[in-house]
């Protein structure tokens, strides 16, 4: 049994913009042990969602090295790596980012039809009984824009959490909700952990982060040491 | 496991339908590629076996031959004198065992007029047998008889568009003035099928011998046609009538003949070479409306899977594999490009039938070439909503979720 789920060594990145190359991560040494609930706070621009997105394998970090749950992953295939996200990783985007023309239900079982197996009936009821759990029972056959944001959120939790992830990564996920849903959310986020799931989470709000078991600030591309 | 590709056809149908109006212009310009392809292209295709059914009923028989005067090409200026040719010259080939019959042609236009209306009309003086060897028969009336041809009678027949032409009613039994002479109308010939500027319908036949003494004061004829015996060789019957004319005509060693011989397999390539001019035509515009679509159908799948690579990158962060991208956008290429192709299938039938029905064009409607368009059609859909959607996997998806 490996200990610590996301081991980052010196990583760096940097955007080139015709000539102009921009340094936003300097050398982020980060390690991330199995249950932990870690949000990271940082001033706007200061690459915490660059992070986020290299830890998601959304993004390639430009140098380091990155061990998720034991396993290099820099020098992975785009197939390999969509494996990865899809059977380890969930996430959760600011903007929640669900699939429009799907209902709720569908929206939450998307991950997994892009599994060999594709959706099962065990699924769907899991899905369901995911979405009531997250006090969506009644609005499964929804379409997310008839959906409140703190409803889209929590179908975007369902789907993160549908593929039974180990590590479950969020983007402001209160960023774009009142303070009650937020609230609502955030303490999803403790229970989730409180069951074991490791959660990495990204927030500018002080409130949302004291949820959190540790946080981490970035600053100019490198934690603040405290 | 075999439930996943209903669940992926779904989830395709689910996205295709949530934009009805794309949705509705991509299927559109795919129906309107198809039918306007198939129809013109049948239509052409109608068109000509109906020209070419209307030759082979009209112009010739297999056992059958013409001679015209004056050497040279078959179409085109003669290169020889073409006064050669005489009435002896019919009889002479009359004679042969394996001819039928023997009709001699003298052809001119001269002016033709009737209360007060004027008209250039080619006149042809022939024989009775003329009926025989054309197949063409007076549909009312009588047609020249060997009296008329005896005593240079002033009588014609008409062809059958010619009462309509210059406004003759009840035409006869009435006079008609060629030239300034006037005619007796004895007859009207069935209308024949015509094609090109050649109305063969807007002549007028009147006794060779009148034609000759009292018209265009000639002693030659212009053309003979001659039947023969059924199972006769052609090809020897052809050399035996030259021989028999170049002697006649007093043409020895390397000069050339001052006349010529149609026959009927020279008659079949010259309208199979004008056919395949058509043929080549169709083509032509059929090629031109398949581009045409092509680049419309391509703009329309490109720009809207493009507009889609935000979608696409979220569901490769959901962990999509490119292939997946790839199977889903070509089920959706297939979904449009089928329900297309079933809508331009019908719509081409249905005009095609309504064509047919209002005109005399055969509805043709020809399978190869709707089925070479729609997998036409099929592989522009395919290829073009493709490149955007591999385009869209291969970036980093952080980046194209940005403008989700
Ligand atoms: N694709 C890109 N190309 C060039 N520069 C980029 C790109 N993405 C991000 N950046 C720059 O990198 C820096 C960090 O961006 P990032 O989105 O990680 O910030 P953030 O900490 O998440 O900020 P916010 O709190 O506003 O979301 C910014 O200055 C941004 O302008
Ligand atoms: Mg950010």
């Amino acid at each position: 049994m490996v200990k610590k789920l996301v081991i980052l060594k010196d990583i760096t990145k940097t955007y080139q913009t015709g000539k102009v190359s921009y340094q936003v991560l300097k050398g982020i040494n980060l390690e991330v042990e199995k249950g932990e609930f870690l949000a990271i706070m940082g001033a706007s621009g200061s690459g915490k969602t660059t992070l986020l997105n290299i830890i998601g394998l959304l993004d390639k970090p430009t140098s380091g090295s990155y061990i998720l749950d034991g396993e290099e992953v820099s020098k992975l295939s785009k197939q390999e790596l969509a494996y990865i996200r899809n059977r380890k990783l969930g996430f959760i985007f600011q903007a929640f980012h669900l699939i429009p023309w799907a209902t709720a239900l569908e929206n939450v079982l998307m991950p997994l039809l892009y599994r060999k197996e594709g959706i099962s009936k065990k699924d769907e009821e899991r899905a369901k009984k995911l979405l009531e759990r997250l006090g969506l029972g009644d609005r499964i056959k929804a379409k997310p824009a008839e959906l409140s944001g703190g409803q889209q959120q929590r179908v975007a939790i369902a789907r993160a959490l549908i593929g039974k992830p180990k590590l479950l990564l969020a983007d402001e996920p209160t960023g774009n909700l009142d303070s009650k849903s937020s609230e609502e959310v955030i303490k999803i986020f403790r229970e989730l952990n409180q069951e074991g799931i490791t959660i990495i989470m990204v927030t500018h709000d002080p409130e949302i982060a004291k949820y959190a078991k540790r946080i981490k600030i970035i600053k100019d591309g490198n934690f603040i040491e405290k | 496991m075999k439930f996943l590709y209903i669940q992926i056809l779904k989830d395709v149908w689910k996205e295709l339908i949530s934009n009805k109006v794309n949705l509705f212009f991509m299927i559109l310009s795919l129906v309107i590629s198809l039918t306007a392809l198939n129809t013109i292209y049948s239509l052409g295709y109608s068109a000509k076996e109906q020209i070419l059914n209307a030759l082979a009923n009209v112009q010739f028989g297999k056992d059958a031959m013409l001679i015209l005067a004056g050497g040279g090409k078959i179409i085109g200026l003669t290169t020889t004198r073409r006064d050669t040719l005489k009435l002896g010259d019919a009889k002479e080939i009359e004679k042969l065992d394996f001819v039928k019959l023997v009709s001699p042609i003298s052809l001119g236009t001269s002016e033709v007029s009737y209360k007060g209306n004027a008209e250039m009309i080619r006149i042809e003086g022939v024989f009775p047998n003329y009926t025989i060897a054309t197949n063409w028969y007076p549909k009312t009336g009588r047609f020249i008889n060997k009296n008329d041809l005896k005593r240079l009678s002033k009588v014609c027949v008409v062809g059958f568009d010619i009462p309509k032409k210059f406004g003759i009613k009840d035409p006869i039994g009435k006079k008609i003035k060629i030239r300034s002479e006037y005619f007796e109308i004895i007859g009207i010939l069935e209308s024949k099928p015509t094609f090109g500027h050649f109305n063969r319908n807007e002549r007028i036949f009147i006794p060779l011998t009148t034609a000759q003494r009292r018209l265009f004061n000639k002693d030659y004829i212009d053309a003979i046609k001659i039947l023969f015996q059924p199972g006769t060789n052609i090809d020897l019957a052809k050399y035996k009538i030259r021989q028999i004319l170049r002697k006649r005509h007093k043409l020895y060693g390397i000069e050339p003949d001052d006349f010529r011989i149609i026959t009927p397999d020279m008659a079949i390539k010259f309208f199979t070479s004008a056919s395949k001019i058509l043929t080549i035509f169709l083509l032509t515009i059929s090629l031109i409306s398949l581009i045409i679509s092509g680049v419309i159908i391509m703009n329309l799948m490109y720009a809207n899977i493009e507009e889609k690579s935000p979608i696409i990158a979220l569901r490769v962060a959901l962990g999509a594999t490119s292939q997946r991208i790839i199977i889903h956008y070509l089920v959706m290429s297939l979904i449009i490009a089928f329900i297309s192709g079933l809508i331009g299938w019908i719509l081409s039938l249905l005009i095609l039938k309504t064509i047919a029905y209002f005109t005399p064009l055969k509805a043709y409607f020809s399978w190869l070439t709707f089925l070479f368009s729609l997998s036409f059609a099929i592989l522009t859909t395919i290829v073009f909503s493709l490149i955007p959607s591999v385009k869209a996997t291969q970036v980093e998806p952080s980046i194209l979720l940005k403008s989700l």
